[in-house]
């Protein structure tokens, strides 16, 4: 028996792994190869077979016409597996900044643990959840896919209309002159504030006095926190810059995340002791109370919405490529 | 005007064609081998890897039968038709017959609009 039809044969069984038939699909192949080889070339040597071989086609392609069932996941909900990611990791994202602002970890049994997380640790927790998610839901439209069964999958309706894909505005000028205007106004808001920095190594002020400006917070808290907000304007505004010349969702998302992690950094400074204690006087203890659950809710409240915009131009990246690969 | 590649095209025809074909055949017992030189002699030519993934699906609907003849030079699977598959290739044989008339009915409308 020639080595070569055993060779072509065995790489063919690794394509058909696991199906019952297996074997009398090789025969009935081996059995058609030496037919055409005797018959065509007159013999079932080596050169014969190779010809029969090359005939009969690569062993990927012989193997694929025996699994033209079912597909791994139907196009139907195709969507579907992008949406619900989306939606999963959009609740995943959401309790990993609540475990980064809380620093606790706590376990929804048996759906998910949320460890005790920081920043940087968020930042690398985040693909991991995103990649589990992807997993799981590919993994219950793969066992509905192969049920057969019309399962018609829920999707509640947001206030943010996740679908929408604006057709491009064909105008080049045009459609930049809002993003000139806005990357304007950040640079010089951008600007303004680093030059407040540079003199008075804040820019958080209670009074409006620049000849006699009283800090809002304490000296080092002030550098710390000035420095992040300084960061996320310089993001801001550097993202505005970029779309100037190109549409690309990408840069939004890049934003989102810089954002996300700066907004974090601001969630890592400790609340307790930051004012300036000129501001305090009897007032300090009521004012730190309300001020530091104010600042915490509103920073949640910024973070939250950055999310739904980086989720947002992700959904709008995917469905682009989605619709290209159609 | 250029030609129109109608490559995918075949195949999506030849998908329904073939079934037809084979069930046409197999009225007289063939091996696989057998049934590619007979309607490559018609004429028509059917890739090799593509006819046996057919015949096993045809199988499988219980519309022909195989058995391995180990009498010869070498091992041959043959294959027949059965009661299920003659009443299969009748009913198909009947929507390519209404398929063709319709398809003629509009031949003949256009060479009267042109």
């Amino acid at each position: 028996m020639s080595n070569k039809l055993e060779a072509y044969l065995d790489e063919i069984s690794h394509f058909l792994s696991g199906r019952e038939e297996r074997e009398e699909i090789l025969s009935e192949i081996r059995s058609h190869i030496l037919e055409k080889a005797a018959a065509e070339h007159g013999e079932t040597g080596d050169a014969a077979i190779d010809k029969a071989i090359a005939a009969y086609g690569p062993a990927r392609k012989v193997a694929e016409k025996y699994l033209d069932g079912r597909p791994i996941i139907a196009p139907a909900y195709k969507r579907t597996l992008f949406r619900y990611t989306t939606f999963l990791f959009a609740i995943h994202s959401f309790l990993t900044v609540i475990a980064v602002v809380f620093k606790e970890d706590f376990i929804f049994f048996p759906f998910l643990f949320m460890p005790r997380l920081g920043v940087i640790e968020a930042l690398m927790y985040l693909p991991t959840a995103f990649l589990t998610d992807l997993g799981v839901v590919a993994l219950v439209l793969f066992f509905i896919t192969q049920s057969g069964k019309d399962v018609k999958l829920p999707w509640p309706k947001f206030a943010v209309d996740l679908d929408e894909v604006k057709p491009p505005n064909k105008n080049f000028f045009l459609s930049r002159i809002g993003t000139a205007v806005g990357a304007v106004v950040m640079l010089a808001i951008t600007d303004f504030a680093l030059y407040l920095f540079a003199k008075h190594h804040t820019i958080f002020f209670v009074n409006l006095d620049f000849a006699n400006p009283r800090p809002l917070f304490t000296p080092g808290a002030g550098r710390r926190l000035s420095m992040i907000v300084i960061a996320m304007l310089a993001a801001s505004t550097m993202a505005l810059l970029i779309k100037l010349f190109t549409r690309s969702r990408w840069v939004d998302v890049g934003s989102d995340i810089v954002s996300l992690g700066l907004i974090g950094l601001l969630l890592r400074q400790p609340f307790d002791g930051l004012f300036a204690a000129e501001i305090a006087g009897r007032l300090l203890p009521k004012i730190q109370y309300w001020a530091k659950y104010t600042l915490l809710i509103t920073l949640l409240f910024i973070a939250g919405t950055v999310t739904i915009d980086l989720i947002k131009n992700l959904v709008i990246i995917g469905r682009k490529k989605l619709a290209k690969s159609a | 005007m250029t030609d129109p590649d109608i490559g995918s095209m075949e195949t999506e025809m030849n998908r329904g064609f073939l079934q037809i074909l084979v069930l046409a055949l197999l009225e007289k017992d063939m091996y696989g081998y057998s049934m590619v030189k007979h309607i490559e002699g018609l004429g028509y030519k059917v890739e090799e890897n593509t006819l046996y993934p057919l015949l096993r699906r045809l199988e499988k609907n219980g519309w022909i039968t195989s058995k391995w003849a180990l009498g010869e030079d070498r091992p041959r699977k043959f294959y027949a038709i059965t009661a299920d598959g003659r009443a299969m290739k009748a009913g198909l044989l009947e929507v390519w017959d209404n398929q063709n008339r319709i398809l003629n009915e509009i031949k003949k409308e256009n060479v009267h609009v042109q």
